[in-house]
């Protein structure tokens, strides 16, 4: 295991809270006296009328203090982008898991049976139960959109080779440790207080505002840290937090609610499943012309946030490669399951997969290797112009393949996984390895442009010292870290003087969500502004006490009154003026002149010094990102600021016997510009990239026939486990200075990694298209369709599908 | 006769009663003794999440304390076990591990290494890695990525990708000053426990009592006079039923206080394994006798399970996918059961044969008040060929879609080029019908000279001959394809002999 480590880097702003057990989070915070435990009731049906719904036996329970249904919520309607979702079910319930009925108790015992004692008659209605079944009956969410580029349909009568087929790619769970949790504390005059395991306490704000019928204003969310979120906290905490406001605002009572692990993953929605048809065309040499895809995502029982993840899926489907000709359709269907939501990745992933296996399928059919297609596919000088109209700038693919092919020695390995596969004296066992060489080319942006926005506030404090809040919340992948470390660069103090303080609404309000991997591009570079403000007024501060003598100086003279204020104004330019240069580093700020003469102050002095100048040491800033026009009507535009890229190479060997897969080799390298710190950026990359395999393999949603999430807990749903991690993990990044366009010239890290996992799918169709090679020897059959995740079940029956068909035919 | 659990955690004495001992350890951590660091994800063992230290000193263990300190911890989940089942324990959390300010050293790897992101799994992994320093502190074996990894198989985390968890496990720096087992060993506490130990407990809340006798005899009486009672052992699935939503059962009765059942004999080449034998005990006891046993053992639950699950519970919990049952099938497993009709008079005690144990789904051909004492296997013989599988959706830590047990003897072939000849085999199959089965017609089939054509054709009669059912962890032609093709494995191997 080789990782290439800037071993300088600093470790995670809470690391050592976190490994001595001392972090906060939600369940951990001490109940109060009078608090309330709440629970959920919710539909065990995914369609089903309220026939009958009677709390009172539950609220004579001993120890239940409030039951909360639909009656009680002012504002039942809540969702992101359509409001279309009741906080708790009125008469209809769409999905198993659709909660009905909060209550309310002083202990956990209470709660059980209070819980037990609602009674609730339901009426099975039909219900929709897979994209098939919606798209039939005409059930979506929202409009088809469309992205095209040159004349799609034209061209592919045209193509010499054309491939085509339909892709399955079911959903995924998130699996964050810390399952959704809240704790409501009711303050004076109608007020809450809500602590919330949220990426988006702006939404958690305004949707429990409404829900109790407050204004804004009377709600405070705040969000100190999660036990991960992976954008299952984007949107689908909001409810929960109503769930325990609405408790709260009725009985007066602290309240709170945490999740148990099961009804966490029974009630909330997952990644988006896919069923994609496509037609590709493309030359002899591979060279693709024309691509005609139809995308239909499942959105389950409400919007979410399903029509972005679709449009983000439309907008991923070139990747790496250049598509002169495509037609991108997309359309999100209505179906009885939780509301499907944001998961790392956000849609991408999905048009990713489908354009890296039409790469293998036109290699397959070209007889040319797939790293051969790919590069010849890519991206390059001449052909830098996505479907969108979006121009690829700054672009290092070309780069990345190259240097990957040969760090990776993936010529040297295709023909040594050749001869294993082939020859029963190296493998006496028969089983089939195989390796793929996938790209991501991720698109750094909200889409939606509102959302490109952020704001911050910096206080320093008159010791030296700073803390510094914005709309980002730490869900562990460092943004806290990356910010402390701007702010300590800007004002040249130790990263130790610098505190992130817990993101709450009432610091910065009207935020975006911590997601779409811009949570440091957008916050940090607000706590930059806020920090130049500062600056600008502490140079100028500076530059007037060089001519003054010390003993005059306010922090002698303030309290006599004998000297008058010094009026610095807006300050001047951050690095002085016409006739001074002022550098802020190591705790000090030195003031040059022109003249060569020098003086120096230390921070902290200056910081005094201003504040009894009364010159303010606080700042607040407010940062949009530039440039963006993307016409989400005509599917064209700028959608971007810049592309994070990367490549990944991987290795795998298949179980002949049993299906089951082992990734025996990965090699990833990413150009993340210059990064703030490396460790924090190479812990997305690969924990990315592991989170990424296990949608791949193992990770497998079993809906049973009434609807409900069988495998709603790790005994069933099975992320990868510290020995499925690859033993041979290579991750390395390119040098690349050349990001001007983002803040420090860094690039967002936190979702494309999870992308270059498709490496694994891929590389498992190579070897069973190796596997059914040598057991026909017709190279010219079809490529095996496999859909993602492919478990070991899928695995052995694309190996072994005559096993199958006789096992399935036994009376 | 104690009315209390005694737990010590990080060396603090707590006698726990009442409805404060029916709670889940690591609820009565974070709720009752305000030590949030154990956190709780899964409720189901299968997380490590909760992870904490737990030693329970024997009877007649060393008083040298300073050299060979009496306390040996191991990682245990606290979520799936009550206070009560933990009497005797002494117990370390996370809250404990520093010395002072100092970071002890599995926190201080994980904090350089950048082995925590959310930190919500964290102390899970400190715990677990303190659990491994445990072991090999001052043990001149070096710790591998294999063997650090096999510590950690019962943790997961979702944010890092393992990997500099692994760095740090392979980094961490430990000493024998920083030993848990020295630091926690105090003369007084572990002398407390093991006087409390000689008395037995019962405890009675809300309707339900937790028994645990000293003695065989007294534990067949409980179990005589109370119908309906439960044996919880390290409760690794009922603790697991009972967080989502399944009542305690009234009467439970627990053997922790049974000196006798914490002993694994071997005699005339059969391991006798005592109710309250781990399978870690089990599985470094059997490295020798019975490898095949011990290195299916290394695939099967996480440390945290193996330390305190038995054999035994495996048995009485007659899953038909429980993961030892093949092997007990060909292994010529016994089962030994004792009574007391009545609640008086002499103890009754019988030996059932495990072909003989499952009734049907879930039923054990047990009397009523008769309770699993011992559980006996035979070792292989020396020319035996065993081979134990198991397949799941993940390789490790994962309940098997299927799991198969073969064992033959293969007649003395010399160089000649002939056929290899199976003298005798046995084939069993856990996950293909309501029960672990064996299957005698095709053991007998099997027997005499072995070509590839009889592998194949004896392969599909095991596909059609299963019958499993469709569900979370496959279909059933999956489980039939893979019966068929965990033979066919092992017919290669034979072949190849």
């Amino acid at each position: 295991m080789t990782i290439l480590r800037d071993a300088g880097s600093p470790p995670h702003d809470s690391a050592n809270t976190h490994v001595t057990g001392a972090s906060e989070f939600i369940d951990d915070r001490s109940m109060l006296k009078g608090e309330l435990h709440c629970g959920v009731i919710y539909s065990p049906f995914a369609h089903a009328r309220v026939r009958r719904l009677d709390t009172s036996l539950a609220c004579q329970v001993p120890g239940v203090v409030g039951v909360v249904t639909a009656r009680d919520v002012v504002h039942n309607v809540w969702g992101t982008i359509f409001q279309d979702q009741p906080i708790l079910v009125e008469t209809e319930a769409q999905y198993v898991g659709e909660v009905v009925v909060v209550v309310g108790a002083e202990t956990k015992e209470a709660l059980v049976k209070g819980i037990a004692a609602v009674e609730i008659e339901w009426e099975r209605l039909e219900d929709i139960r897979s994209i098939d079944e919606a798209v039939a009956k005409g059930s979506f969410i929202g409009h088809e959109r469309t992205i095209s580029c040159g004349d799609a349909q034209a061209a592919m009568l045209e193509a010499p080779c054309k491939i085509s087929g339909t892709l399955v790619i079911e959903g995924a769970e998130h699996f964050y440790l810390e399952s959704q949790a809240v704790v409501v504390y009711p303050k004076e005059d109608g007020q809450l207080e809500v602590h919330s395991s949220t990426q988006h306490p702006t939404e958690v704000q305004h949707v429990v505002a409404k829900a109790c019928g407050l204004r804004f204003s009377d709600v405070v969310c705040v969000a100190k840290r999660l036990g991960g979120g992976f954008g299952g906290k984007e949107s689908q905490a909001a409810p929960i937090a109503a769930y325990a406001a609405l408790m709260a605002k009725k009985t007066g009572r602290p309240c709170r609610l945490v999740l148990t692990k099961d009804d966490d993953m029974i009630i909330t929605g997952k990644r988006n499943p896919f069923q994609i048809t496509y037609e590709c065309g493309c030359d002899r040499a591979g060279r693709i012309v024309a691509l005609d895809a139809m995308l239909y995502s499942d959105g389950g029982a409400y919007a979410d946030l399903s029509t972005s993840i679709m449009e983000r899926a439309l907008l991923h489907c070139d990747n790496a490669y250049s598509i002169p000709n495509a037609r991108l359709r997309g359309r999100v269907c209505r179906t009885n399951f939780h509301p499907h939501t944001a998961f790392r990745g956000f849609g991408g992933p999905k048009g990713v997969a489908l354009i890296e296996s039409i790469m293998e399928d036109i290699a397959h059919t070209t007889g040319r290797d797939a790293l051969d297609v790919r590069m010849l596919n890519c991206y390059g000088p001449g052909h830098d112009m996505t479907p969108y109209g979006q121009k690829v700038e700054n672009n290092c693919l070309p780069a990345l393949f190259g240097k990957l092919e040969a760090t990776s020695e993936y010529r040297k390995r295709r023909d040594s996984i050749r001869a294993w596969n082939s020859d029963r004296s190296l493998n006496p066992d028969a089983h089939v390895r195989g390796l793929s060489l996938t790209a991501v080319k991720f698109g750094i942006s909200f889409t939606t442009r509102f959302l490109n926005q952020a704001n911050a506030m910096v206080n320093v404090h008159v010791d030296g010292t700073v803390q510094v809040s914005t709309g980002a919340v730490e869900m562990g992948q460092g943004v806290n870290g990356r910010i402390a470390c701007i702010v300590a660069e800007q004002f040249g103090i130790s990263l130790e003087s610098v505190r992130i303080m817990a993101t709450s609404t009432e610091k910065n309000a009207n935020t975006s969500p911590t997601a779409a991997s811009v949570g440091t591009d957008l916050n940090g570079a607000a706590a930059k502004v806020a920090c130049i403000k500062v600056k600008r007024r502490l140079a100028a501060l500076a530059i007037r006490l060089k001519t003054i003598p010390p003993e005059f100086w306010a922090t002698k003279t303030a309290g006599l009154g004998t000297r008058p204020e010094i009026d610095v104004g807006d300050g001047v330019d951050v690095d002085g003026d016409a006739h001074h240069r002022v550098v802020f580093h190591h705790g000090v700020v030195t003031v040059t002149h022109r003249d060569g003469s020098e003086f120096q102050i230390g921070f902290a002095q200056l910081v005094r010094d201003a504040h009894l100048n009364r010159i303010a040491v606080s700042a607040y800033g407010h940062f949009s990102i530039p440039e963006l026009q993307f016409d989400k009507v005509k599917g064209q535009g700028r959608a971007f600021l810049y592309f994070t890229q990367g490549v990944a190479a991987s290795e795998v060997e298949l179980d002949r016997w049993t299906g089951e897969v082992k990734v025996r080799r990965v090699d990833m390298l990413m150009d993340l510009g210059r990064p703030i710190n490396h460790g924090l950026d190479m812990g997305q990359v690969i924990g990315g990239f592991v989170q990424g395999m296990g949608w791949m393999t193992t990770e497998h949603l079993y809906y049973n026939n009434d609807g409900l999430l069988v495998s709603h807990s790790p005994s069933t749903y099975k992320i990868p486990n510290v020995q499925d991690t690859p033993r041979i993990f290579n991750a390395d990044l390119i040098f690349n200075e050349g990001n001007v366009v983002n803040l420090e010239r860094t690039k967002a890290s936190g979702e494309p990694p999870l992308l270059l996992a498709i490496s694994v799918w891929t590389a498992i169709r190579d070897a069973i298209t190796s596997a059914r090679s040598l057991h026909t020897a017709d190279s010219s059959q079809p490529i095996v369709p496999i859909a993602i995740p492919a478990t070991p079940e899928r695995v052995l029956r694309a190996l072994s599908p005559e096993n199958f068909e006789a096992a399935e035919n036994v009376q | 006769m104690r009315d209390y659990a005694l737990v010590h955690v990080n060396g603090v004495r707590h006698e726990v009663r009442g409805r404060e001992a029916l709670m889940m350890l690591a609820d009565w951590l974070r709720r009752e003794a305000g030590l949030t660091g154990t956190k709780t994800v899964c409720s189901e063992g299968d997380c490590g999440s909760c992870t904490v230290l737990r030693a329970m000193p024997q009877p007649g263990c060393t008083t040298d304390f300073l050299e060979a300190p009496p306390l040996e911890f191991e990682a245990v989940n606290s979520c799936i076990a009550t206070v009560a089942q933990m009497d005797g324990s002494h117990i370390v959390t996370v809250e404990g591990m520093q010395c002072g300010a100092e970071l002890s050293p599995a926190q201080e790897a994980m904090k350089t290494c950048h082995a925590s992101q959310c930190g919500y799994c964290t102390p899970g992994f400190v715990m677990a890695m303190s659990a491994m320093l445990e072991r090999h502190n001052g043990i001149a074996q070096p710790i591998g990525p294999q063997l650090a990894a096999n510590y950690l198989t019962g943790n997961l985390c979702r944010c890092t990708g393992y990997v500099t968890i692994l760095e740090a496990a392979l980094a961490v720096k430990a000493t024998k000053q920083h030993s848990v087992a020295r630091r926690y060993s105090n003369p007084a506490a572990v002398q407390a426990g093991i006087a409390a130990a000689e008395q037995s407990l019962l405890i009675e809340h809300d309707g339900v009592c937790v028994c645990a006798p000293v003695t065989v005899r007294e534990a067949c009486s409980f179990a005589a006079t109370h119908p309906g009672f439960r044996v919880l052992g390290a409760a690794t699935d009922l603790g697991v039923q009972i967080n989502k939503g399944k009542p305690l059962p009234r009467a439970i009765l627990s053997l922790h206080l049974i000196p006798d059942l914490y002993e694994m004999k071997q005699t005339r080449n059969r391991w006798r394994v005592g109710a309250r034998v781990s399978l870690a005990t089990i599985r470094r006891m059997c490295e020798e006798s019975s490898p095949e046993l011990s290195r299916f053992l290394n695939l099967f639950a996480s440390p945290q399970i193996k330390n305190v699950a038995t054999l035994v519970g495996n048995v009485a919990n007659a899953s038909p996918i429980g993961d030892t049952l093949p092997f007990l099938l060909i292994s010529d497993g016994q089962v030994h059961v004792a009574s007391r009709p009545g609640g008086k008079g002499p103890l009754r005690q019988r030996t059932i044969a495990m072909t003989d144990l499952y009734t049907g789904y879930k039923t054990l051909a047990l009397e009523p008040g008769e309770i699993i004492t011992h559980v006996s296997f035979a070792n292989p013989e020396a020319k035996e060929m065993v081979r134990l599988s198991k397949v799941s959706m993940r390789k490790d830590l994962d309940i098997s879609a299927v799991s198969a047990a073969f064992s033959c003897t293969l007649q003395k072939r010399g160089r000649s080029r002939k056929p290899p000849v199976i003298e005798s085999a046995r084939i069993a199959y856990g996950g293909v019908a309501a029960t672990p089965i064996r299957l005698p017609e095709i053991e007998e089939a099997l027997e005499g000279e072995v070509t590839a054509e009889k592998i194949e054709s004896l392969a599909n009669r095991i596909a059609d001959r299963v019958k499993p059912l469709s569900d979370v962890r496959g279909s059933a032609a999956y489980r039939r394809v893979l019966a068929a093709n965990l033979f066919r494995r092992f017919g290669a191997e034979v072949l190849l002999a």
